[in-house]
Order: structure tokens, then C-alpha cells, then sequence
């Protein structure tokens, strides 16, 4: 699959407690591309992922979609993209088979079986999320990228309480990602080791 | 994501958390319990208020069973992702909110036989009870929805929603109880119960959108 | 018609320069005018033939339970301008007012009471109008509690503007369903609201105090909008300028 798609941000202000994060903010993000939001604690990495998710309003600015303006069409926007934020929006009640199907409900059960062996949860298919460690939770979490086909991914800290091989198969799936036309904008704070990024500090 | 996905994830996760239903059920019939111990158990005095005695107790259920109905959801980040999944937001809080009312207001039907032998109501006035029940609780769960939503950010407990969604509630009482009483003495009720329906069909327009604005703020 | 006074209006700076020529004027016209209302209505306004001396207290009661609906209202219609326009005084206008409705809510209550003591010998009446102000205290008490709970202001704002919208449909079928309730339970006593005609010379004072009122709560208003600006605003430029320039 090839997607061809490209995010416009342009003069993004964003407020939060009464203190600005981001002064006027524009940048491009063009298919096959990776751009990694780096920036010190409290500098609003988060909240901007959240502002492209929208999840939070900006106090101004504009984003454009594929060209068009979603600003104040946030649906067309939001079809397209997968958001993973800090809390990993999985149902400690619910299996993971059963966390991912709500997210995912086309997927059939044998793509469920073979990204949850790539994963390394192969044998965790019936166990209830709340069973889980904390890097195992976030594997279920990121399992939405394999699962959904949508261009533009936004991760935020998706690294996070993973351990050395689960950070190498996320990355090589960005990469795959990116090889397909697919957008990344993610906030990380270490290096990603295989995957070219363009860098947007925040200050 | 899908409204039907949405709907089916809320049912199970309430099925795999029936205490909690269990709980609310037995504050309510512990409340019930509190007025003949408390004031008279005598039936002179039990058969008139029995109306106002279900209705105080269920309003207070309600209260503490909605309070945490967005909770978990803020807490794990599934909040968030209802925000960002490009559905509606409020058919997705119209949605939550029919399945939780559906999940409290049956076992509560099933009790209302129960705590109305309890509190001696006049077995003529048993349906009239069922039919307030029906049509004023959804207004209490799409009224107390916003409330919930607007303090999910808080670790306190139900005190603040109680606090602030309660007077919101009066009306409900008021004419549920009317409803209740006027059908013991044999006057027209259904006046009331039409009027009930009327404030639910009212917060059936305003509650969605208020809740889905409140849980847009939350989740920031 | 142009808009551009109403967008003028809804910018901090302006409003605050604006309320910062009005509140004072605002304020003393209300007490002046508050003081001659009561004067007049306490000590020259003929007694009632009926309750004697005691219905004095309406030239107190009446005008903050008017005042205590009115503000509820303005709750409403800001909360709406809040959410709708996101105008960003709106929400400074709710937190300013509501402790001040709050206050005349309780204000009439008290009143209420100590008029109930000398009419019906009891201080408390499960009265419609009586019952109806004890509601609005809660809605306001519920409204202030949200406030201070929410430590973060954007939320805490757009918390307040929907109780507010929801309490300003609300409200109508709250006092009706009040006012039923109490037809229901209580045949036709004595009620505070249905008086005999009152000649001119008891309500003449009335209506000069409750214009008092009025105008003296307005320029309370803008008094706590005015701290409310200054204290969110701090980071601009003209905020700085204006504290150095004149001071707090």
C-alpha cells in the first residue's frame, strides 16, 4: 500500500494554564518523512501532538490535510491518522485481542495472530490487559500501527517502558512506514538508531 | 473505531464490572432501609413517603453510580482517543450514557418490587412507580453524564458532582413523587409522568453536546 | 449594524479600560441612591397595616433575591457567549459575578427568614419563593465548588460556562416544578408574593432600592473583573505598563 498524503501547520499558537507553548508555529510534514518534535520538559511536545490530534485547541493557527483545511473539520483528519498519546487507551478489563478489535474491528484473526507475534504477545491473545507490564501494555498499544492503514502516525513518547527489542521493531516499522509514503511525527527523547528524522525543536 | 465497536466495548467492560452495579443496587436498597429504622417502620407513615423514599434513595444511587462512569476512560487514555477517533463525540456520550442507564435502571426495576413491599406502597401505585422510573432516570443519567465529565480530572470523590448536579435533580423528584402521591389518592397522574418525560426528552438535546464540551475540556 | 463594539468589549484591554471609568461611578451612584432608597423605605415609608413595621425588610429582601435570579441569568447568557464565541471575558465574568449572586441568594435567605420569624412565627416556611432562592444558593454554591476544585483555569472555565448554560434552561423548570410542588402541599396561605397593591409611598423606595442595588452590584462587578483581568493577563505588555503606571 502507498499512501500519498501531506500535513500543513501553519502559525500554531498554543495555550496552556495561561502560558504560551507554542508562538507561531508552522512547519510541513510530506510523505515518507519522519519528524521527531524535540524540546525540553514542559516545552509542549505533547500538547502539540495533541493540537495535530485534536484533542486540544490551538488559539490560532491553521492545518491543512491533503490541501484542504482541517481546522474546523478535524473528522477528515482524524480517518486518517492513528494517535497513541500517553495514556495507552487500553481497557485494563478487556483482553488484548478485544482492546485492539474495538480500535481495529476489520482485522481478521489471522493478522491479529501474526502482528501479535511479531509483537512478542503471541501467547497473550485471551489475557486481560490488567495482567500486563507496563512495556507490554505499550506493545499493545503501538499494535494499532500494523493494524490500521492510516498515512499519518502520531506518537507520543512511544518509546516509552519499552525494552531494546521492542524499540527495534517499532523502528523498523516506522521505517516500513515511511518506505510506503506513510507520516511520523512523533516526540522522543532518545535517538532513533535506523530511522532518518528531521528534527523540530521547541524552545 | 466505530459507533458499534464504541457501544460494544462499553457493554463489556461494564458486564466484566458488574460490582460496581451490584454496588450502587445495594447503596440504594441500604438507603431505602435507613427510613423505616430511622423515623417509623409503621405503615401509616411508610405507605405515603414510600414514593419519596425510592425516589431520594435512586436519585442518591444514581448519583454515585455516574459519578465515576468517565473515570477509568480519563485514567487509562480511551478518553482521549474518543476524542481523536473522528466520530461524533456526543453520539459516542449518548451512546455510553444509554448503555449505563440501561445497565443500573433494569436491576433497579428488578428491586422496585422488593423495596416497595419493603416501604408497604400501595400495590396500585407500584406501575405508576415503574413509569416515573422509566421516564424521569434518563434525564438524572444525561444531566449527572455532564457533571461527571466535567470533574473526571479530579481524584475526589462523588461529592463535588453530587454538589453540583443535585439541584439539577429536584424537578425529576418533584414530579415523579407527584405522580406517586396523586395515584395513591386516586387523582390523574399522568400529567406528571408526561412532564417527566418531557425533562428527559429536554436533556436528551442539551446533555449530549454539554457532555462531549466538557470532556473535550477534560481531556486537555 | 456594526459589531465592532461588541469585539471591542470582548478584549481584555479594552474591557479594562473601559470598567476602570465606570466602576467607581457605578458603584457610588448605587450606594447613594441605596441610601436614599432605604432611608426613605426605613424610616418614612408608612407601616403596613397588616404586618406593621416588620415589611420593612422587603426594602432589603426584595431587591437582592431580584438581584440573585438576575445574576444566575447573566451566568447563562456568559456561559453561551463563553462556549459559543469563546469570547475570552465571558468566563472572567462568570467567576466574578457568581460569589456575588451566591451572596445575594444568601443575603434574601436570611431576610426571608427573619421576616418569616415576625409573619409566621417560625424562621424557615417551606414557602415556593423561599424554597426557590434555596435552590438558586445551591446552584450557585455548586457553581463556586467547581470553580475551586478545577486548579487548571482553562478547564475550570469551560466547567462553569456549561453548568452555567445547563442551570440558565434549567432554571425555569426548577421554580415552576418549586412553585407546583408547593401549590401541591400547601393550601393558600399567607405568602410574601401575592401582596395587597402597596400604595406608592412603600413601593416608590422599593424601586429606588433596587436600582440601587443594581447599579452598586454592577460596579462590584467590574471591580473583581478588573483583578480578575490584571491577575490573568500579567504576562502582557499593557498589563505591566498600567500596574507601573498606576498601581494596583
Amino acid at each position: 500500500m502507498l499512501f500519498s498524503a501531506s500535513l500543513d501547520v501553519s502559525n500554531v499558537w498554543i495555550e496552556r494554564s495561561d502560558r504560551d507553548l507554542c508562538r507561531d508555529l508552522s512547519f510541513t510534514l510530506r510523505a515518507g518523512e519522519v519528524l521527531r518534535v524535540l524540546g525540553d520538559n514542559g516545552a509542549g511536545k505533547s500538547s502539540l501532538l495533541k493540537v495535530v490530534a485534536g484533542a486540544m485547541t490551538p488559539l490560532e493557527g491553521r492545518i491543512m490535510f491533503n490541501g484542504q483545511d482541517v481546522t474546523s473539520h478535524r473528522a477528515l483528519l482524524q480517518q486518517s491518522m492513528v494517535y497513541i498519546g500517553h495514556g495507552a487507551g487500553l481497557k485494563s478489563m478487556l483482553t488484548i485481542e478485544e482492546n485492539l478489535l474495538s480500535y481495529c474491528p476489520a482485522t481478521s484473526p489471522e493478522q491479529m495472530q501474526s502482528v501479535l507475534d511479531i509483537l512478542d504477545l503471541a501467547n497473550h491473545q485471551e489475557t486481560y490487559v490488567k495482567a500486563l507490564s507496563a512495556g507490554q501494555s505499550r506493545r499493545v498499544a503501538l499494535a494499532r500501527l500494523w493494524l490500521s492503514q492510516c498515512p499519518l502516525w502520531l506518537l507520543d513518547e512511544p518509546f516509552a517502558s519499552l525494552d531494546v527489542s521492542g524499540v527495534a521493531v517499532v523502528e523498523s516499522k516506522i521505517q516500513q512506514h515511511i518506505n510506503e509514503g506513510g507520516m511520523v511525527l512523533l516526540t522522543t527523547h532518545q535517538a532513533l538508531s535506523s530511522v532518518v528524522t528531521r528534527d523540530l525543536v521547541l524552545s | 473505531m466505530t459507533y458499534l465497536t464504541f457501544g460494544r466495548t462499553q457493554c463489556r467492560v461494564l458486564w466484566r464490572r458488574k460490582q460496581d452495579t451490584v454496588n450502587a443496587l445495594l447503596f440504594f436498597v441500604m438507603v431505602v432501609a435507613l427510613f423505616p429504622l430511622g423515623i417509623n417502620p409503621s405503615a401509616a407513615f411508610l405507605a405515603p413517603a414510600a414514593g419519596g423514599i425510592i425516589w431520594c434513595a435512586a436519585v442518591l444511587a444514581i448519583l454515585m453510580a455516574i459519578d465515576g462512569i468517565f473515570k477509568e476512560d480519563f485514567r487509562d487514555g480511551t478518553l482521549e482517543q474518543w476524542v481523536v477517533c473522528g466520530l461524533s463525540l456526543p453520539v459516542l456520550m449518548l451512546i455510553k450514557v444509554a448503555i449505563h442507564w440501561f445497565a443500573v435502571v433494569f436491576p433497579l426495576l428488578l428491586v422496585m418490587p422488593l423495596v416497595s413491599e419493603m416501604l408497604m406502597l400501595p400495590s396500585g401505585s407500584f406501575w405508576v412507580l415503574v413509569a416515573t422510573v422509566l421516564a424521569g432516570t434518563p434525564c438524572l443519567f444525561l444531566l449527572g453524564a455532564i457533571g461527571a465529565a466535567l470533574t473526571v480530572s479530579l481524584k475526589q470523590g462523588a461529592t463535588l458532582v453530587i454538589l453540583v448536579i443535585l439541584p439539577f435533580y429536584l424537578p425529576v423528584i418533584i414530579f415523579a413523587t407527584s405522580a406517586i402521591e396523586a395515584s395513591q389518592v386516586g387523582l390523574p397522574y399522568i400529567g406528571f409522568v408526561a412532564m417527566l418525560l418531557a425533562v428527559s426528552l429536554l436533556s436528551l438535546v442539551v446533555s449530549p453536546f454539554m457532555t462531549a464540551v466538557a470532556v473535550k475540556a477534560s481531556v486537555n | 449594524m456594526s459589531w465592532a463594539w461588541f469585539h471591542r468589549l470582548g478584549s481584555p484591554k479594552s474591557f479594562f479600560f473601559w470598567s476602570k471609568r465606570w466602576a467607581r461611578p457605578a458603584f457610588l451612584s448605587g450606594l447613594i441612591i441605596l441610601i436614599v432608597g432605604l432611608v426613605w423605605g426605613l424610616a418614612f415609608a408608612p407601616p403596613d397595616y397588616q404586618q406593621g413595621d416588620s415589611f420593612r425588610i422587603i426594602y432589603i429582601h426584595v431587591p437582592a433575591a431580584m438581584l440573585a435570579q438576575t445574576c444566575y441569568f447573566a451566568l447563562g447568557v456568559a456561559g453561551i457567549v463563553s462556549l459559543v464565541w469563546q469570547m475570552k471575558i465571558a468566563p472572567m465574568f462568570i467567576r466574578a459575578v457568581a460569589p456575588i449572586g451566591a451572596v445575594m441568594a444568601f443575603i434574601s435567605l436570611v431576610t426571608g427568614a427573619i421576616w418569616g420569624k415576625t409573619a409566621w412565627g417560625t424562621w424557615w416556611v417551606w414557602d415556593a419563593r423561599l424554597t426557590s432562592v434555596l435552590v438558586l444558593f445551591f446552584l450557585y454554591m455548586g457553581i463556586i465548588a467547581l470553580q475551586n476544585a478545577l486548579e487548571e483555569t482553562a478547564l475550570a472555565d469551560k466547567a462553569t460556562a456549561v453548568i452555567s448554560v445547563v442551570g440558565l434552561i434549567n432554571l425555569p423548570i426548577i421554580k415552576y416544578s418549586v412553585v407546583w410542588w408547593n401549590t401541591l402541599h400547601q393550601g393558600a396561605t399567607f405568602t410574601l408574593t401575592e401582596k395587597p397593591a402597596m400604595p406608592v409611598e412603600m413601593w416608590l423606595p422599593l424601586l429606588i432600592a433596587v436600582i440601587g442595588f443594581y447599579c452598586m452590584v454592577m460596579g462590584l462587578a467590574l471591580w473583581r473583573m478588573q483583578t480578575i483581568i490584571l491577575l490573568r493577563e500579567h504576562r502582557t505588555q499593557w498589563v505591566k505598563q498600567e500596574v507601573t503606571d498606576h498601581g494596583v
